[in-house]
């Protein structure tokens, strides 16, 4: 009982969240429907009507399209992961942001490190030294093997930074 | 017989390698599960840039064609298709694997799958030049409404709800707005530097495609276990050959149903496969194996969804309507080569469009040696561990996504766009909508605009009278209304049984 009741609430906290966003996509819309507006209201010269009509019509119609889906019966959305996904986002974000002062290679290769220790599971082998070996010869190697094939072979140049 | 004379192109070494490569690379993707053909292919683009237009195109159509068919390993190995199109698959290839005839499974499903692929090719050689001449008769007008056609036919297709396809394809509309405006040249909705040059199609492609999965990896990491199975039986492969060439009544109507819903615009591998699988079902004296281990299931399934991936591509050349979700990435490939759909791409791009349709009967046969060949040691792929896998598509995804341009706002807008997209999808939103909409968004703006200015002079200033007048525009029209009607009513359907 007690089960079928958490179950239950999890279902309207979902069916929340999916009103909520539905009413932050009109927001949007709304927003983007004014903007294009602001020409019109606020004449420049070198501004056309016209530039903003196609866009107008879009947001016009994602607005509509928002209104309806917020009556719409039988709306739900899947609960997220945020214990497990949080991890993960972070190691992105970081990736992205020390991308360009590191190196591609380089913060590539702390990625995949970072990642392969964070996630892991229970069953791997419990000594630590010998997985984290192992696991930075694999990152290692992944690293070399991008490099090889894109900067040797496809001469395609990754972002650039202190350490290349 | 025009395809003939450019079949010497395929057979240059570099060609011969990139098609062999592919199918490799093609077929391990596409028996990793979770990575679909559709975000394999948008992976792959970028390192296409820098190639000759057909070498580009090659390499992306044996990548198709592989993954498509490397689905069925993981279907047959775990039970979790490699892709949409291999759902049909799973429902008797695992059964078989589970009775110890795992080898027996994946000889015929890469058999049959060889033969779909053929036969969808042949309809592809002979149905693209004449739907071709027909696009001659595309105006402005009709030409916005194909754009607007294409998004709708897969928005109320590829999602659950009508509304939350329909919103994802306006929303990928929206995006293509960002930046300057196609005729008029003005900047649009550029709140930060980062989006300048406003949304690239291939950067909204990875994007949207690689992102979501690499999240969704990691979110599911802890709750995904490996049941895979390793090949094994005693069958042998002439054994394989005669069972499946003897069983034409499933290989027909297989490649039959396939190649029409391929040229359906939007309707796509998943459900070339259930429809087959189905009607083959119907038509079958062992319709009670079915769903236990029949092997007539996955020739049905492996035959259609192979054979729809030639016809998807004929709307996508003619009218650049996309038939399945592949191809409408592969419609990004063409357009970065600056190759526009329609009747011209026979004129101005004769050879390599060609040369790329003539690969294709190629990479089937690379598809099947190198499928047969891979089956046999299809279990290591199977124990590709999800967070090597996460961080590996992430790193191919950032490379690819700044190789495009050199531009760091690129790889911004590639991660936000995958995050918002992995939120959306757990609302139910599809990204296939918002690729398209990203793709035919500056088509249907540009079109509009024009439309509009020849329009208002023709008709004293009523343009709405030239976009809703002539017997192309309201068949074009009539077709919008009926794809939203049929996805309303679809959607409700189950709730009234």
């Amino acid at each position: 009982m007690v089960s079928i009741q958490v179950v239950s609430q999890k279902t309207n906290n979902m069916k929340q969240y999916l009103k909520i966003s539905t009413l932050l996509v009109i927001a949007v819309a709304l927003t983007l429907l004014t903007i294009s507006f602001e020409e019109v209201l606020n004449p420049k010269p070198w501004v056309d009507n016209e530039d903003y009509l196609f866009p107008r019509f879009i947001s016009g119609g994602i607005a509509i399209l928002g209104f309806l889906l917020f009556f719409e019966k039988g709306a739900n959305s899947k609960a997220t992961n945020f214990k497990d996904l949080l991890p993960g986002l972070g190691l992105i974000l970081t990736y992205i942001l020390t991308m360009k002062y590191i190196g591609f290679y380089l913060a590539s290769m702390i990625l995949f490190f970072a990642v392969v220790m964070i996630y892991k599971k229970p069953e791997e082998s419990t000594d630590f030294w010998r997985v984290c070996i192992f696991k930075l010869g694999i990152a290692a190697l992944f690293t070399l093997a991008l490099y090889g094939l894109f900067t040797e072979m496809l001469h395609v140049q990754p972002p650039k930074g202190t350490f290349y | 017989m025009e395809f003939l004379d450019y079949f010497a192109n395929v057979f240059t070494l570099y060609h011969l390698a990139l098609l062999v490569g592919g199918t490799f690379v093609g077929i391990i993707l596409g028996a990793l599960p979770g990575l679909s053909p559709t975000m394999s292919v948008a992976l792959l683009i970028p390192f296409t840039f820098h190639m000759e237009p057909e070498s580009g195109l090659i390499l992306l159509g044996a990548m198709y064609t592989a993954t498509v068919a490397g689905g069925a390993i993981s279907a047959i190995l775990v039970n979790v298709p490699g892709a949409p199109a291999n759902i049909a698959t799973a429902m008797d290839g695992h059964k078989m694997a589970k009775q110890g005839r795992s080898k027996e499974a994946l000889h015929y499903c890469f058999i049959s799958s060889f033969v779909g692929g053929i036969f969808g090719v042949v309809i592809l050689i002979f149905f693209t030049p004449p739907l071709a001449e027909l696009s001659l008769k595309f105006g402005t007008t009709e030409l916005f409404w194909i754009a607007i056609l294409g998004i709708t036919i897969i928005a109320t297709i590829d999602s659950k709800s009508v509304i939350k396809g329909l919103l994802s394809g306006l929303f990928g509309l929206m995006l293509a707005t960002i930046g300057d405006n196609p005729v008029l040249g003005v900047e649009r909705f550029v709140f930060t530097e980062h989006l300048t040059g406003g949304v690239n199609i291939v950067v909204g492609l990875i994007g949207l495609f690689a992102m979501p999965q690499v999240l969704n990896l990691m979110e599911n990491y802890y709750s995904q276990k490996n049941i895979a199975l390793t090949p094994k039986g005693s069958s042998t492969l002439i054994d394989s050959f005669r069972y499946v060439f003897g069983k034409a009544k499933a290989l027909s109507i297989g490649s039959l149903i396939g190649s029409v819903i391929g040229i359906i615009p939007g309707a796509g591998g998943q459900i070339a496969g259930l429809v087959s699988y189905d009607q083959t079902k119907k038509f079958s004296n062992n319709s009670a194996n079915y769903g236990k281990g029949e092997p007539e299931g996955i020739v049905a399934a492996e035959s259609a969804n192979n054979s729809m991936v030639g016809p998807s591509l004929i709307p996508l050349l003619t009218l650049s309507i996309p038939g399945s979700p592949t191809a409408a990435v592969l419609l990004g490939g063409l357009l970065i080569h600056g190759i526009f759909p329609g009747h011209e791409i026979f004129e101005t791009n004769k050879e390599v469009i060609w040369t790329f349709i003539d690969s294709l009967i190629l990479a089937q046969f690379l598809m099947l040696f190198i499928g047969l060949f891979l089956s046999r040691h299809s279990g290591w792929i199977m124990k590709v561990p999800d967070n090597y896998m996460a961080v590996g598509i992430l790193v191919l995804a950032v490379f690819g996504t700044y190789s495009i341009g050199n531009s760091y706002s690129d790889v911004l807008i590639m991660i936000s766009l995958g995050t918002i997209m992995f939120f959306a999808s757990k609302a139910g939103f599809s990204a296939v909508p918002v690729v398209l909409g990203i793709i035919l968004g500056p088509i249907a703006e540009n079109n509009f605009l024009l439309g509009k200015l020849i329009g208002g002079a023709r008709f004293d200033g009523n343009w709405i009278l030239y976009f809703t007048t002539g017997t192309i525009n309201i068949i074009l029209i009539s077709i919008c209304i009926i794809s939203i009607a049929y996805g309303v009513y679809s959607s409700r359907k189950p709730k009234n049984k």
